[in-house]
C-alpha cells in the first residue's frame, strides 16, 4: 500500500531540499530531546503536522481513494503511510509483557538467578549479563534493562557492594543492545528492517545468535576486568553473601500459582508462534502484529475488569512516535527526500558487499549513536527496499549492516538507545556520577570491540 | 521511569529480613532493691522461682547478687555499684526509695536512669508493696509477649523473648501498627490528587502487615527447629497501641512482656515503652 502511495513523481529540487531540511531538523530535535524537554511523540508529531501541511501545499500527497478488490476506501492521507504491523507488534508485545510480568514470572527468574550466584560478584555479573541478553531478546531491551537494572540495584545494596553498581549497570546497558540483536522482535530496528527484508524469525536468530553469544562473553569479561569485579575470597565472605541473597523470596511476587504457570506457558507459546509465524497456516497471512495483539489480549483476560490499568501503562509516547514517524517518512518519500539520500547511499552500496556493507554498518552505528536508531532504521530500510538488487535478497549483508549498526551504535553514547538511557537513569537515581563524556569514555572500548567484530562477522559470514 | 521504581519495589519486597537465633547468655543476675538484707533475700527467693527459666538450660550456672537499700544513697552510687557487678540482667521494681508507687504516673527516678544508663536489660517486676500483680504473673514465664511497633528484623527482641519463655511455653511475637499515625498519613494522601487514596490505603496496610508477618514466619521456622521447645504465635494488627496491648495482655494472660527501651535518636526511653511501662504495673516487664 505504501508503494502505491509513493509512486515517483516530479518534485522540484528546491522542494526536496526544503523537506530534507525538515528531516534534518527533526533528527536534531530527537538528538537533543533531553535538552528541549519534549517527548519523542510530540517532536515527531509536530514535524508530521508540518510535513503533511507542506506536502499538501506543494501537491505532493495523493488524496485519491485507495482501491482494494474493487472497493474504494477513503482514508485520511496520513493513515496508509503508517506501518500498522509494526505498531501492532509493539502494542501487543508491550501489553503481553506488562501483563505477564504481573504473574511474577520475570521476578521469579531474576531472583532465582540471584540466589544461584550465591552473592559472588563475578557469578552475579555473569548471570545478570546473560539474563539481560535473554530478556532483551525475548521481551524488549527497555523492559530488560528496567527489570535487571532494578534488581541489580537492590541486590548490590543488600550485598553491601554499591560501589560496583555503576559497573554492573553500564555493562547491562551495553548488553541490552547486544541482546537486542538476538531475534527479529528484540528491537524495533530489527522489526522494521527484518520485516522489510523478509527475514524470517528463525533465520534472523540463526544468523545473529553466534555473534550475540560471543559478544556477551567478551563484554562481561571486559566489564569484570575494567570495573575490577572480583570473586569472593574467604569462606566467611562466601557464607555471608550466600545468606544475604538467600533472604530473597522468589515466590513473594507470585499472587497466583496458576497465573504464574499460565504466564510461563504463554511466554513460551508467544516465542514459539512468533518464531514460526512465517510458516504457520493463517498466521503467516495475519502477520506478527496479529500474534502479538492476540497474546496481549489473552493475557488481559486475567485482568479483564481492570484492563484499563494496563492501557494506561502502555508507552503511548513510543507508539505516537512511531505513527508520526511513519507519516513523516511517507511524506519524505513523496518529496523525493529518501530518493536523494538513496542516491548518496547508492554510491556506498556500489562499493560492493564488502566495503559498501562495512561503510553502511559504520555509518549506521555513528548515526544511531547521536540520534534515535528507529527513524534511521526506518529510513534506511525504505531506501534499501527500493534497491532492486537488495530488496529481493534477505541474505544481503546490507540489511544486516543496518541491523548491527543501528543496534550497536546505541552503545557509543548514553542517548544512543532507549535502554542505555534507562541504565543511565538508574545510575543517576542511585546518585552515582556519570556524565555524557564519562559514559562515552567508558563505553567506547566495548562499543569499538563490538562494532569491529560485527563488521568482521557481517563481511565474513553473511551474504 | 516509574517502572524502575515499580520493579525495585517488587525486589525490595522480596528481600526479607531473616531471623537468626542467638540466645543471650545470662550468667549474673543483679537484684536492685531498696529493702534491708532480710527482705531482699525473700524478694530474691521469690524471683528465683519466677525466673526458673534462666537456669533451665544450664542449671546452677547463674550467680544471683543483691543490692540492698543501705548500699546506695543516690543514683550515682547505684550506677557505680551496678557497673562494678557487670550483670547480664538487672531485676528491680518501680519507685526505688520512694512511695510514689502509690500513684501510677511514673517509673521513679532510679528506674528511669537505670533503663537508659545500665548496659544490661532491666526486668521490672510489680512493686512488692503494691500487691497488684495479676494472679498468673510472677509465678512462671510460660506466656511471654514481645511487643514493638517495628518487629521486622529485631532479632535481639525475639532472642531475649525466646530466652525467657519457659519450656513448652508460648511466645507471642506482636506488632501493632499505630492506627492514629496510619490514618493521619492516609488523610494526607487523600489530599494529593495524583495518589489514589483507596489504593494507597489498601497497599500500604497490606505491606505494613506483611513485613512483620513474614519475619515472624522466619522466627517461627528457626525457633521450631531449635531445642527451646516453645510455641511461637504471631499477632500482627493495627490499633491504638496502648489499648491494644492492654487487651492482648489480658486476653492471653501474659506472664512477661518484653520490649525495647533504647532509642538511637533520643536519650529518654523509647516512645511507646514509657507509657506502657508506667501503666502496665500488674505484670513483669523486660526492658531491653
Amino acid at each position: 500500500m505504501t508503494a502505491l502511495l509513493t509512486q515517483a513523481h516530479d518534485v522540484d529540487f528546491g522542494v526536496t531540499l526544503l523537506f530534507t531540511g525538515l528531516l534534518v531538523a527533526m533528527i536534531l530535535c530527537l538528538a537533543f530531546e533531553e535538552k528541549i524537554h519534549a517527548k519523542k511523540s510530540v517532536i515527531v508529531g509536530l514535524f508530521a503536522v508540518i510535513s503533511l501541511l507542506l506536502g499538501t501545499a506543494f501537491h505532493l500527497l495523493p488524496f485519491e481513494p485507495i482501491v482494494i478488490r474493487d472497493h474504494e476506501i477513503h482514508l485520511p492521507v496520513f493513515i496508509p503511510g503508517i506501518d500498522w504491523n509494526v505498531i501492532a507488534i509493539i502494542l501487543g508485545s508491550s501489553l503481553f509483557v506488562d501483563v505477564t510480568s504481573k504473574s511474577g514470572l520475570f521476578t521469579w527468574i531474576a531472583i532465582k538467578l540471584t540466589k544461584a550466584s550465591h552473592g559472588d560478584p563475578v557469578r552475579l555479573l555473569v548471570l545478570y549479563g546473560f539474563m539481560t541478553v535473554v530478556f532483551s531478546a525475548v521481551l524488549n531491551n527497555v523492559t530488560a534493562m528496567i527489570i535487571v537494572g532494578s534488581l541489580t540495584a537492590v541486590s548490590l545494596e543488600k550485598l553491601g557492594r554499591k560501589d560496583k553498581l555503576l559497573g554492573f549497570l553500564l555493562i547491562e546497558g551495553l548488553l541490552t543492545n547486544v541482546g537486542g540483536l538476538l531475534t527479529l522482535i528484540s528491537s524495533v530496528p530489527n522489526i522494521i528492517v527484518g520485516t522489510k527484508a523478509n527475514i524470517s524469525f528463525l533465520d534472523f536468530f540463526l544468523v545473529a545468535s553466534p555473534y550475540v553469544l560471543v559478544m556477551t562473553i567478551v563484554t562481561i569479561w571486559m566489564g569484570a576486568k575494567f570495573f575490577r569485579i572480583q570473586g569472593l575470597k574467604t569462606g566467611e565472605e562466601r557464607a555471608r553473601a550466600r545468606e544475604l541473597v538467600g533472604a530473597f523470596d522468589e515466590n513473594d511476587g507470585i499472587e497466583s500459582k496458576f497465573f504464574f504457570w499460565f504466564g510461563a506457558v504463554m511466554l513460551l507459546a508467544f516465542v514459539g508462534v512468533i518464531a514460526s509465524a512465517s510458516v504457520l497456516p493463517w498466521i503467516k497471512e495475519l502477520g506478527m502484529g496479529y500474534v502479538a495483539m492476540s497474546f496481549g489480549l489473552i493475557m488481559l483476560l486475567r485482568y479483564k475488569a481492570v484492563a484499563d490499568r494496563f492501557y494506561q501503562a502502555v508507552d503511548w509516547d513510543l507508539l505516537g512516535f512511531f505513527a508520526a514517524l511513519f507519516v513523516v517518512i511517507n511524506v519524505m518519500e513523496h518529496a523525493q527526500v529518501l530518493h536523494l539520500i538513496g542516491d548518496g547511499l547508492a554510491k556506498i552500496i556500489d562499493l560492493g558487499p564488502t566495503t559498501g556493507a562495512g561503510l553502511v554498518l559504520g555509518t549506521a552505528a555513528v548515526a544511531s549513536s547521536v540520534t534515535d536508531n528507529i527513524p534511521l532504521a526506518a529510513m534506511l530500510a525504505q531506501i534499501l527496499g527500493e534497491n532492486e538488487a537488495i530488496a529481493g535478497d534477505p541474505d544481503s549483508p546490507f540489511w544486516w549492516s543496518v541491523i548491527f549498526g543501528a543496534n550497536l551504535g546505541g552503545n557509543l553514547t548514553p542517548i544512543g538507545s532507549a535502554s542505555t538511557l534507562v541504565a543511565v537513569t538508574i545510575i543517576h537515581k542511585h546518585e552515582l556520577s556519570l556524565s555524557f563524556a564519562r559514559f562515552v569514555r567508558t563505553a567506547l572500548p566495548y562499543a569499538v570491540v563490538q562494532l569491529f567484530f560485527a563488521t568482521v562477522y557481517v563481511l565474513l559470514f553473511i551474504g | 521511569m516509574s517502572k524502575v521504581d515499580q520493579f525495585e519495589s517488587v525486589f525490595r519486597a522480596a528481600s526479607k529480613a531473616v531471623y537468626h537465633l542467638d540466645a543471650p547468655r545470662i550468667r549474673k543476675v543483679l537484684l536492685v532493691t531498696d529493702f534491708d538484707a532480710k527482705t531482699a533475700e525473700h524478694f530474691s527467693y521469690e524471683n528465683h522461682q519466677f525466673l526458673a527459666v534462666i537456669e533451665a538450660i544450664e542449671p546452677d550456672s547463674v550467680t544471683w547478687d543483691t543490692i540492698t537499700g543501705d548500699e546506695y544513697a543516690n543514683i550515682a552510687d547505684l550506677l557505680e555499684r551496678v557497673e562494678r557487678h557487670k550483670p547480664d540482667l538487672l531485676l528491680t521494681y518501680r519507685h526505688l526509695k520512694s512511695d510514689a508507687w502509690k500513684w501510677p504516673f511514673s517509673l521513679g527516678e532510679y528506674l528511669d536512669v537505670l533503663t537508659q544508663a545500665a548496659g544490661s536489660p532491666v526486668l521490672v517486676v510489680p512493686h512488692p508493696s503494691e500487691g497488684g500483680a495479676m494472679p498468673h504473673a510472677v509465678s512462671d514465664t510460660d506466656v511471654v509477649m514481645a511487643i514493638t511497633d517495628h518487629l521486622t528484623g529485631d532479632d535481639q527482641l525475639v532472642n531475649w523473648s525466646a530466652r525467657f519463655t519457659a519450656p513448652n511455653g508460648r511466645l507471642f511475637l506482636t506488632h501493632v501498627e499505630n492506627e492514629t499515625v496510619f490514618e493521619h498519613y492516609i488523610a494526607t494522601i487523600g489530599k494529593i490528587p495524583s495518589i489514589d487514596t483507596d489504593d494507597a490505603r489498601e497497599s500500604i496496610f497490606a505491606q505494613l502487615m506483611k513485613e512483620p508477618t513474614d519475619y515472624i514466619e522466619s522466627c517461627k521456622g528457626v525457633l521450631d527447629q531449635s531445642d527451646l521447645a516453645i510455641e511461637v504465635l504471631p499477632i500482627v494488627t493495627i490499633g491504638h497501641r496502648l489499648e491494644t496491648y492492654k487487651k492482648l495482655i489480658e486476653d492471653h494472660e501474659v506472664d512477661l512482656l518484653v520490649m525495647n527501651t533504647k532509642d538511637e535518636y533520643q536519650a529518654a526511653m523509647h516512645g511507646l515503652t514509657y507509657p506502657l511501662a508506667v501503666e502496665l504495673r500488674s505484670i513483669p516487664l523486660l526492658l531491653l
